[in-house]
């Protein structure tokens, strides 16, 4: 005879679980009390948030699953926030909530909360346990759908009793889905070789053929065929938030990030593009920009796993639904039975030198000084994390690696307090490599606490905080579509961040932008850098950044992509 | 109006999310009826929708895991029984509002 606790974590170890993120409570104290001795090892955040954010660093970095484990009530509904980011990004997550005990279901109970109806609309699939039989059933469902498809967050909600009730256990199962009428017509259509034929027509009848990457190429795993079929197209090439490092920066074809804060080179060519081939992206509208003038000349050829994305902003001509790692490979070979126009001229255009030398990002902003300097020294393989606002833009604009795990964010839901929590999981999924976690000063604040869990752990997290005491995004929409009306985004009175990393046992530093000045950094600057990537300690980098410095290229909301404003209008 | 039938199993939530995917656009649902229908269950939604509402609909329900079929009314027959789920608004309307 097993406790569902045991029965909960054995389910676990055999979906592969490791390791689990989580903060103890009331409902949930039976599965913590099974912990020792189960093989699942457990990372105490100090907040749930910090923990489902921690999971999904791990999920992120690593591609399995992360679990994250709460009690009832508020312990559930923070980690709402983290599933929410999940769904909107294709992480695959499984939330394990404690409920209070069955007979007190629907009684408004202490810490009772429906976290099943709560998480019902930002979940994949969930599960509200009725008897201790069902247990096994539910995990291995619920990890079945977290991993399919387009991956997604599940949680499992287990009332307390549940948790303590013991029955006889035969040991995990296994989750078959049933099959659906139309599953096999979606993955037929593309074996078709007649669509296949298409696509290729579609591009002999092209003169200004584009490729759009987003995370799908990675969730796919098809990389090394990604990249390709891209050296086979040849065509110009750009990259949402969540598909940096799928294509290499160096290769020619290749114009950085797309869209609102995407490079002058990429948005230009997206605006004239004739046919835009899209492969896992959502089209989103941080990267269309205005829909109805979204790529106004081109057919659409969107290559994507989860059907629900089509043509949502735009219809598409071709669909391709199914894994990149199906779909391509398919395409590639129909490719190579046909000759492609010569796109030499577009490519010269679209991938001219004309086009970057207008592009301003590589000016003498100190903060983007900052970031060159700083990842030009991360050692190969390092994992960048960052947060959400600014600095996550001007990250984003300078990343120069082809890791493809190597960029990670809150693209979709834009949550603020996730760099800190998910860089402590992806250290811990890689020990061996250099995170850093880069913040604002406002976004770190949100999550500051788990500077306790990266000191208890020991994790030689690299952590910089841009310091321009606003809410810099945020401020800069203030004074450019506000008319400096800085509305509740002074930061100015921000504790000293020095003092409270030594607070919790964290060596930190500060460092002003006037070393920015200097090109290249002065050798004192480097060597502190360099010391600080290097150190196998946790180490914060304060680095103070002009108040109003502003990401550029930037479309305004609601503008088309070629809309897009380079610099300040001389008037503002 | 028109009429939508989905064929679900009848497993937590499953109708909860249907019916969310048209409360999330904050349509109005003046008609819902759910009932047994074989082995599994069907449910039957009177909708006012705009074409594009009709293809994103389509598809969110049926990136549901526990839906079985997603159905219309007889004006899109045709759309329904292809490949591709129906697209909603046409191309050359969409590229005609684009260069507007």
């Amino acid at each position: 005879m097993l406790k569902g606790a045991d029965i909960v974590l054995k389910c676990l170890r055999a979906e592969g679980v490791e390791l689990v993120f989580g903060y103890p409570g009331g409902a949930i104290m039976p599965l913590y009390d099974a912990l020792e001795g189960s093989g699942v090892r457990h990372i105490l955040t100090r907040h749930e948030q910090g923990a489902v954010f921690a999971a999904e660093g791990y999920a992120r970095v690593t591609g399995e699953v992360g679990v994250a484990m709460a009690t009832s009530g508020p312990g559930a509904t923070n980690l709402v926030t983290g599933i929410a980011d999940a769904k909107m990004d294709s992480v695959p997550l499984v939330c394990i909530t404690g409920q209070v005990r069955s007979a007190l279901i629907g009684t408004d109970a202490f810490q009772e909360t429906d976290v099943f109806g709560v998480t019902l609309s930002l979940t994949k699939w969930s599960r509200l346990v009725r008897t201790i039989d069902e247990i096994p059933d539910a995990i291995a469902e619920g990890f079945y759908w977290a991993r399919s498809g387009r991956p997604g967050p599940v949680v499992i909600d287990i009332p307390t009793d549940l948790l303590k009730a013991k029955k006889e256990f035969s040991g995990p199962v296994k989750f078959t889905p049933h099959a659906r009428p139309a599953d096999g017509k979606a993955d037929g259509a593309f074996t078709d070789t007649g669509l296949t034929e298409k696509i290729v027509a579609l591009l002999q009848q092209s003169s200004k053929p584009v490729a759009l990457v987003g995370a799908g190429a990675k969730l796919s795993g098809a990389i090394p065929e990604l990249r390709r079929l891209l050296d086979d197209l040849n065509i110009p090439t750009f990259a949402t938030v969540h598909g940096l490092g799928a294509v290499p920066p160096q290769a020619p074809y290749y114009l950085g990030m797309v869209g609102m804060h995407g490079t002058r080179a990429a948005n230009m060519a997206l605006h004239e593009t004739d046919l835009l081939m899209v492969f896992g992206a959502r089209l989103d509208d941080r990267v269309t920009g205005d829909p109805t003038r979204f790529a106004p000349h081109a057919k659409i050829v969107h290559f994507e796993i989860d059907p629900a994305q089509l043509d949502r902003v735009r219809p598409c001509e071709l669909p391709v639904i199914g894994s990149l790692a199906d779909t391509m490979p398919a395409f590639q070979a129909a490719l190579r039975r046909h000759s492609l126009p010569d796109f030499s001229e577009w490519r010269a255009v679209a991938c001219g030198d004309e086009r970057a030398e207008l592009d301003p990002r590589g000016l003498a902003q100190p903060t983007i000084r900052f970031l060159d300097e700083l990842f030009s020294r991360l050692p190969q393989a390092s994992v960048v994390v960052a947060d959400v606002g600014q600095h996550q833009m001007w990250a984003a604009q300078r990343y120069r690696s082809s890791s493809p795990r190597g960029f990670i964010t809150s693209g979709g839901l834009g949550a603020m307090g996730f760099a800190l929590p998910a860089a402590v999981g992806v250290q811990l999924a890689k020990p061996e490599t250099c995170v850093l976690c880069v913040s604002g000063d406002g976004g770190f604040q949100m999550n500051i606490q788990e500077l306790a869990t990266v000191h208890r752990l020991g994790l030689p997290v690299k952590m910089v905080i841009i310091d321009n005491k606003y809410l810099g995004m945020v401020r800069q929409w203030q004074q450019l579509f506000y008319q400096r009306n800085y509305a509740e985004t002074d930061l100015s009175d921000n504790p000293d961040f020095v003092e409270i990393a030594k607070a919790y046992k964290i060596h930190s530093f500060r460092l002003n932008e006037d070393a920015m000045r200097e090109f290249p950094v002065s050798s004192e600057t480097g060597d502190q850098i360099d010391r600080f990537l290097r150190s196998p300690e946790p180490e914060l980098l304060v680095f103070d950044c002009a108040p109003e410095a502003n990401v550029f290229p930037m479309v305004p909301a609601g503008a088309a992509l070629s809309e897009m404003l380079l610099e300040e209008e001389p008037s503002q | 109006m028109q009429s939508f039938h989905i064929r679900y199993r009848n497993t937590q939530g499953t109708l909860m999310r249907i019916l969310n995917a048209a409360s999330r656009r904050a349509l109005d649902l003046p008609s819902v009826q759910a009932e047994p229908a074989g082995h599994d269950h069907q449910v039957t939604l009177a909708l006012e929708v705009n074409q594009k509402q009709v293809g994103q609909l389509y598809r969110e329900w049926y990136s549901i895991a526990d839906v079985i079929k997603v159905s219309s009314g007889a004006a899109q027959a045709a759309e329904w029984a292809a490949a591709h789920p129906p697209a909603g608004v046409a191309i050359e309307e969409s590229r005609a509002a684009a260069g507007a």
